[in-house]
């Protein structure tokens, strides 16, 4: 019998009696202000969030957070400032360098400042490689906690997604709260109007 | 009477400053748990699904795994099963090897701990290095985790600054955290760039999707995952769940629980091999589908490795995980340690005061303590019961059992309350080594009953 | 209603105190309260170590000398909290088990069921309540500080009954004294530590006395209070609502 075949009797032969699946419709918490919520959390897991203005260019306003970034990686054909495509790099180590990456967020989870971020480029790398991430977000995209984002994406096909919240982050010297462990050591989430 | 516990506490305890700063440290993390856990009004809630998700899932595992390695299956991921963690060891160094692999980066997994991995992969000429932080400092010391979230928790920034200078080149005294951190980010990020293949654990298996759900604060599930196109993932059977919206219910209460935090920073999702590249699941029974047979126990396999029970355990947080015998602290490595071998890690018994606090803060809601006590039920028959315990409990039920024995003995043991301060405190008197005796009362209640002197 | 007073082991041969305080204040209540003799132990000691089978014929003489009792009271959460919880499976099969459902420390009794409202006693010092983990966790006599549920102590209730108290309560408000039976025995560095840091919790509130429902807790506390010099004095909860009587 083969080791799947074996695993599975066995566990077959071990069930005693089973318990049934609960109902799961619990609305959870909800905030008066979703928007607020959503930026005030994202600043207390250390990113950073800055409104578009409606005149405002997005390519200006990342020029002026990182005014000293020179490689800046981004699929989106809105961002003209990006000098390395994700979808069109050789290999996935060719992103080392990259300052800053541009990607957008697909939603917003107020309870834990949470960004869903389906891989929409070649090389996945460009969410973890960089000194530094920007997160373009609709306001009209964040919800009020996880059920409810999970909810939004189930049914979604993607090779690979990801909820980032705020920087890279580790406390495993000395429990003391450090930026930047492997990856982003700084994130800036632009909201967007639309 | 003592146990390999009890005197590796003992030792622990003996450096009073790192002992305090290790209870207090721990006992913060708790404290931030509790502060999350109250903001939000559904949190009861959420544990009771989440006890009663784990509880129809694994009473169904053999569907759910079915299903799971189906799904898996279909988005193009390779799915193998291992019976035991030689099989696991061996499926993954036989994928390295058709991979012509030879550097291993890996994220956390605690899976891997238990089936000595690395060491089985080293002896083959792997070269294997741990990603996150905290488990690449006990991997450079050569010494193990002592908590299965925080496994550096008890290393000091000190020791660190001397581990970097001495493997990592950087400068001599500096123990500043951020410096070091930094100095590790390099060190690593190299790795990552030349690595082979990656590794991750699963923190959970998502049936309905087939997608392995990873959460790190770091980053370095994802980067291990990202550079090399071989990507082999390591999951405990138990570790399946139903749907997408089982998986928000343990997500809401997973990093709470485990660092007090509303979320890890990374939580992702791996459903496809990257393009051009392969990825591998490797399920893991190593007697997992045996404690579903264990009518008192199978409830341990709820359980989401959060360590806030070892968080708020004040055994543990004045003892280590050095001061355990099985590679899990805490309340759940008990019981997780017993039902691996009752034979070599009955030591780990003794750890508890059956305070409860454990059942409290646990997200699945396990029966951590009443577990415990039942373990020790189980020790005469094993063959483990300590033999002053059981000499003292068996003169406690005969003197018990008989009242007019019980009198007798009680007007004598005033007695004690005079005696030499010598003869009283010695090696023998386990009570007296932190403590003063209690006195025995001159009148017992039922002596004072019998002389009409309570009314 | 008639009441059977149940006097723990160690309550008998080192608090006696403690049960006579407990006796005077239901008394005082108009209880018809009685004092079966006889009395040994719960079996929690032997439980706790790993021999509750050596507890199986103390439950049975437990049930035969409770038999015609409304409720079984006892001024000890933690021997309430066995007998209920663990009566029913220990007779399984053996003897049809009434006792566990009767089963109450005196605490959860003055509060649940007399729901007294009024005490004569005057107590006039501060207090640092201790609150014993089987009483809060197994009785459930305040609520839990790992829990997110309303908050309450029924023994704070009570003792806000007694003139002139003030009542603390210590950081860590329930986090264990490390007695634990015999674990205070076959861990005793890490017990000590324990009562240490949980005396020093006390200590730090300004109290001049530490109160709970479980003499055993005290006993310890109170042993290594008096082995270090500790300037702090121990009482059960219910020897301050017996105050004056």
């Amino acid at each position: 019998m083969n080791s799947k075949d074996a695993i599975l009797a066995n566990i077959k032969k071990n069930i005693r009696h089973t318990y049934d699946k609960p109902e799961i419709n619990i609305p959870g918490i909800h905030y008066p202000d979703v928007i607020q919520q959503f930026i005030d959390i994202s600043e207390t897991v250390g990113g950073k969030v800055e409104k578009l203005a409606q005149d405002d260019d997005v390519n200006d306003l990342i020029k002026r957070c990182y005014p000293d970034a020179k490689k800046i990686a981004s699929s989106l054909p809105e961002i003209t400032i990006a000098t390395t495509n994700p979808n069109t790099v050789k290999q996935a180590q060719d992103l080392n360098d990259t300052e800053v990456t541009v990607v957008r967020g697909e939603w917003g989870v107020a309870e834990n400042g949470c960004i869903w971020i389906p891989q929409a480029a070649k090389e996945k790398a460009a969410y973890f490689i960089c000194e530094y991430l920007v997160i373009l977000l609709s306001s009209k995209r964040i919800v009020h906690n996880m059920h409810e984002a999970y909810q939004k994406i189930q049914f979604n096909d993607y090779g690979f997604g990801t909820f980032i919240s705020g920087p890279s982050k580790t406390a495993d010297i000395e429990q003391a709260l450090v930026m930047g462990a492997q990856s982003a050591r700084g994130v800036t989430i632009i909201l967007t109007d639309e | 009477m003592s146990t390999k516990h009890s005197k590796a506490a003992a030792r622990f305890l003996s450096n009073e400053e790192g002992s305090q700063w290790h209870n207090q440290s721990i006992w913060y993390v708790r404290d931030k748990r509790d502060t999350l856990s109250k903001g939000l009004p559904e949190w009861e809630e959420l544990r009771n699904l989440s006890s009663d998700i784990k509880r129809h899932t694994v009473t169904h595992l053999d569907q759910y795994l079915e299903k799971f390695a189906l799904q898996a299956e279909a988005n193009g991921v390779i799915v193998h099963w291992a019976k035991d963690a030689g099989e696991h060891n061996q499926i993954v160094y036989d994928i390295l090897q058709q991979h012509q692999a030879k550097k291993l980066v890996k994220s956390k997994s605690m899976l891997t701990e238990e089936c000595h991995l690395n060491d089985f992969l080293i002896s083959k000429g792997i070269d294997v290095v741990e990603t996150d932080l905290g488990e690449r400092i006990l991997q450079l010391m050569n010494i193990k985790p002592s908590h299965i979230v925080m496994p550096a928790i008890h290393i000091k920034r000190e020791e660190v600054g001397k581990l970097f200078e001495e493997k990592l080149h950087t400068e001599k005294g500096n123990s500043d955290p951020t410096y070091l951190t930094k100095a590790a980010r390099i060190h690593l990020r190299n790795e990552f760039m030349s690595a082979d293949a990656g590794m991750t654990g699963a923190n959970f298996g998502v049936a309905a999707s087939g997608d392995i759900v990873v959460c790190t604060n770091e980053g370095n599930a994802d980067m291990s995952t990202s550079m090399p196109k071989l990507h082999i993932v390591s999951m405990g059977i138990e570790k399946v769940i139903p749907d997408y919206a089982s998986l928000s219910v343990f997500l809401r209460l997973l990093a709470r629980s485990a660092t007090g935090q509303p979320t890890t920073t990374y939580t992702s999702h791996f459903r496809k091999a990257r393009p051009g590249g392969e990825m591998h699941i490797i399920l893991v029974d190593n007697g997992r589908s045996d404690i579903l047979g264990d009518e008192l126990h199978w409830e341990t396999l709820k359980c989401l490795r959060c360590g806030a029970c070892m968080n708020t355990c004040p055994v543990y947080r004045r003892s280590g995980g050095y001061s355990y015998t099985y590679f899990i602290p805490g309340p759940i490595g008990i019981n997780l340690g017993m039902l691996r071998s009752p034979q070599e890690y009955s030591d780990n018994v003794s750890a508890c005061s059956l305070c409860c606090s454990c059942d409290n803060v646990c997200p699945a809601k396990i029966n951590l303590s009443e577990q415990i006590y039942r373990w020790r039920q189980s020790f005469d028959t094993i063959g483990k019961a300590d033999k002053m315990k059981k000499a003292m409990s068996y003169g406690m039920s005969i003197i018990f059992n008989n009242p007019g024995l019980y009198r007798t003995a009680l007007k004598f043991a005033p007695i004690i309350n005079k005696l030499p301060h010598g003869l009283i405190y010695n090696g023998l008197n386990a009570w007296g080594q932190g403590r003063e005796l209690p006195s025995f009362a001159k009148h017992s209640f039922e002596e004072l009953w019998k002389k009409g002197q309570v009314k | 209603m008639r009441i059977g007073l149940f006097i723990p082991c160690y309550v008998n041969s080192l608090f006696p105190e403690v049960g006579v305080a407990a006796y005077k204040l239901l008394k005082h209540l108009d209880v018809d309260v009685d004092y079966p003799l006889n009395q040994t132990c719960c079996g929690q000691p032997m439980a706790n170590a790993g021999f509750e089978n050596k507890a199986i014929p103390l439950a049975k003489k437990f049930e035969e000398m409770f038999k015609g009792y409304d409720y079984v009271v006892a001024p000890s959460a933690s021997c309430a909290a066995f007998v209920k919880l663990n009566y029913p499976r220990l007779l399984e099969g053996k003897h049809f088990c009434q006792t566990s459902d009767k089963m109450m420390d005196i605490c959860e009794f003055l509060h649940d069921v007399l729901k007294v409202r009024t005490l004569p006693g005057i107590f006039p010092h501060k207090v640092s309540l201790h609150n014993s983990c089987h009483g809060v966790r197994e009785l459930n006599l305040s609520s839990a500080s790992e829990l997110n549920i309303p908050t309450y102590s029924k023994i704070k209730d009570l003792l806000s009954l007694v003139e002139g108290i003030t009542v603390m309560e210590p950081d860590h408000v329930d986090e264990c004294c490390g007695f634990g039976g015999m674990f205070s025995i076959e861990e005793p560095e890490v017990s000590v530590r324990m009562g240490t840091d949980k005396i020093n919790n006390h200590l730090a509130t300004g109290a001049e006395y530490i109160t709970g429902p479980d003499s055993s807790c005290l006993m310890h506390m109170q042993g290594i209070a008096r082995r270090t010099g500790k300037p702090i004095k121990f009482i059960h909860v219910v020897e301050i609502l017996a105050a004056g009587l």
